[in-house]
């Protein structure tokens, strides 16, 4: 078996900035496999445990558990794109040099991708994109890149409802049987989720609902 | 589709005046210089425009100016090469490890306050002449870039290197993605900077050391021979030389760019 198939663990966390408390004890087990969609108002501390689970931030108090060799991929709440790079670039940057006829087979898959949650096959660098092309950009970075955990802070967010079906009609197949974390405030975006596994996060805590 | 098109129709106009009064200004001055030279009326203290663009044609006629000019860029040119490869690694290393930086700061301090002419004649008591304006352009284009690629690395945005980490972008892969892009606007600037600073130093040098066959060489000699128009003639290279240089890099470093960033 290959590593990072195991599950995600919080266990007794708790989490400051400053005077503000974020998470106070807060445990959850995140099964393998799975789409976690993690619900909350802004400031409950949706962002934190995404940053605490990929490994970007340590906990005050208690364990953060990750299967051992994972590998991770992430859409931010920013983009955070390479610039100066056009969109097939940006999203084969976390696949290393590819060369030949294996270039060829992922631009093919990139192209398809980007046809179809609507975005140009172009030679531009995404600077030049607008904000929403961006955004899609970087989800694709995320959804096609060979990870064991995906990771989506509020990926839809500012996009409209003809762009999200798009979207979510190439990306939800991807996420099937695969262990994703998913951060919304959008109760609507659930509905993309039959089978996901839903927690509320707020008081400090993370609920399985 | 209304506003490009507007645009298109103004902007060419408006270049062509912004030319015009360009062009107008410097025929100003071409102008009071042949005046002032014809009321002073002494070859050695100033000679005008048009004897010193005659002089000029004599000279781009014969094969030695041609050697020299030759000489001088091939010379000067790989003392700036060998300076902006030095600095962008020196650059890497310093922010990789803390002692290089420690240590290179003070040297590279010096470089950037230790005045041309000491450098010269102190690096003429260590190599001949020949090689003199080499390593003068090296000294001129290394400080330069380490400065700028040193803190092009330091602001790379924190955000973009945490999103690597995440992705497992890491090594030479690092580099080429991540930093590259990053450290180029900062590459560039010093390259543009230093080209113009390695050359001019290059030649003052060569005045110094009089290395055969160079640029340097018959600047001196005009100022042996109070040859004022060869001097004007000279300088007139030098400089055209120079906006040629700056304007071929620049060009080809854009579109090095435009090329690497087009890649699919």
């Amino acid at each position: 078996m290959t590593g990072g198939a195991g599950a995600f663990e919080l266990r007794s966390v708790s989490r400051a900035y400053g005077d503000v408390r974020v998470l106070c004890g807060a445990s959850a087990r995140f099964g393998a496999g799975r789409t976690h969609v993690l619900m909350g108002p802004s400031g409950a501390g949706k962002t934190t445990v995404l940053r605490l689970l990929l490994g970007l931030e340590r906990p005050d108090e208690g364990e953060v558990d990750r299967p051992a060799g994972v590998r991770l991929a992430a859409t931010f709440q920013e983009d955070r794109l390479l610039e100066g790079l056009t969109a097939t670039a940006n999203i084969r940057a976390p696949h290393g040099r590819l060369r030949g006829a294996a270039l060829e087979a992922f631009l093919a898959r990139e192209r398809a991708a980007l046809s179809s949650v609507g975005l140009p096959v172009d030679a531009r660098p995404v600077r030049e994109l607008s904000g929403g092309q961006r955004r899609r950009v970087a989800i694709l970075r995320c959804a096609l890149a060979d990870a064991d955990a995906l990771f989506f802070d509020e990926p839809l967010k500012g996009m409209d409802d003809e762009t999200v079906a798009r979207v979510m009609a190439f990306l939800a197949p991807l996420l099937l049987g695969r262990t994703a974390f998913w951060v919304t405030h959008d109760e609507r975006e659930l509905a993309w989720f039959p089978e996901a596994v839903r927690w509320d996060v707020g008081g400090g805590f993370l609920t399985r609902r | 589709m209304a506003r490009s098109g507007e645009k298109n129709l103004t902007a060419p106009a408006r270049r062509t005046r912004t030319w015009a009064a360009r062009l107008a200004a410097a025929a100003f001055w071409l102008v009071v210089w042949e005046l002032a030279a014809r009321a002073i009326d002494a070859r050695i203290v100033l000679v005008g425009p048009l004897e010193v663009l005659a002089r000029l044609g004599g000279l781009a006629a014969t094969g030695e100016f041609w050697a020299s000019v030759g000489l001088s860029l091939a010379r000067i040119g790989a003392g700036y090469l060998g300076g902006a490869v030095l600095g962008v690694l020196l650059a890497a290393l310093s922010s990789r490890a803390r002692v290089v930086r420690e240590l290179v700061a003070p040297v590279v301090g010096a470089m950037k306050a230790v005045p041309v002419a000491s450098f010269v004649i102190l690096v003429l008591l260590w190599v001949s002449s020949s090689y003199l304006s080499v390593v003068i352009a090296l000294f001129m284009a290394l400080p330069v870039v380490y400065t700028n690629v040193l803190e092009g690395i330091e602001q790379t945005d924190p955000a973009l290197l945490e999103m690597a980490d995440v992705f497992g972008i890491v090594g030479w892969e690092r580099v080429r993605l991540v930093y590259a892009s990053q450290v180029l606007p900062y590459l560039r600037a010093a390259l543009a900077l230093s080209l113009g600073l390695s050359w001019k130093a290059g030649i003052a040098a060569e005045v110094i050391g009089l290395p055969d066959l160079t640029i340097g060489e018959h600047l001196y000699n005009a100022k042996v021979y109070l040859d004022t128009p060869d001097l004007f003639a000279w300088t007139v290279a030098i400089v055209v030389v120079s906006v040629v240089l700056e304007a071929l890099v620049g060009r080809a470093l854009a579109a090095a760019q435009a090329r690497w960033e087009a890649r699919p």
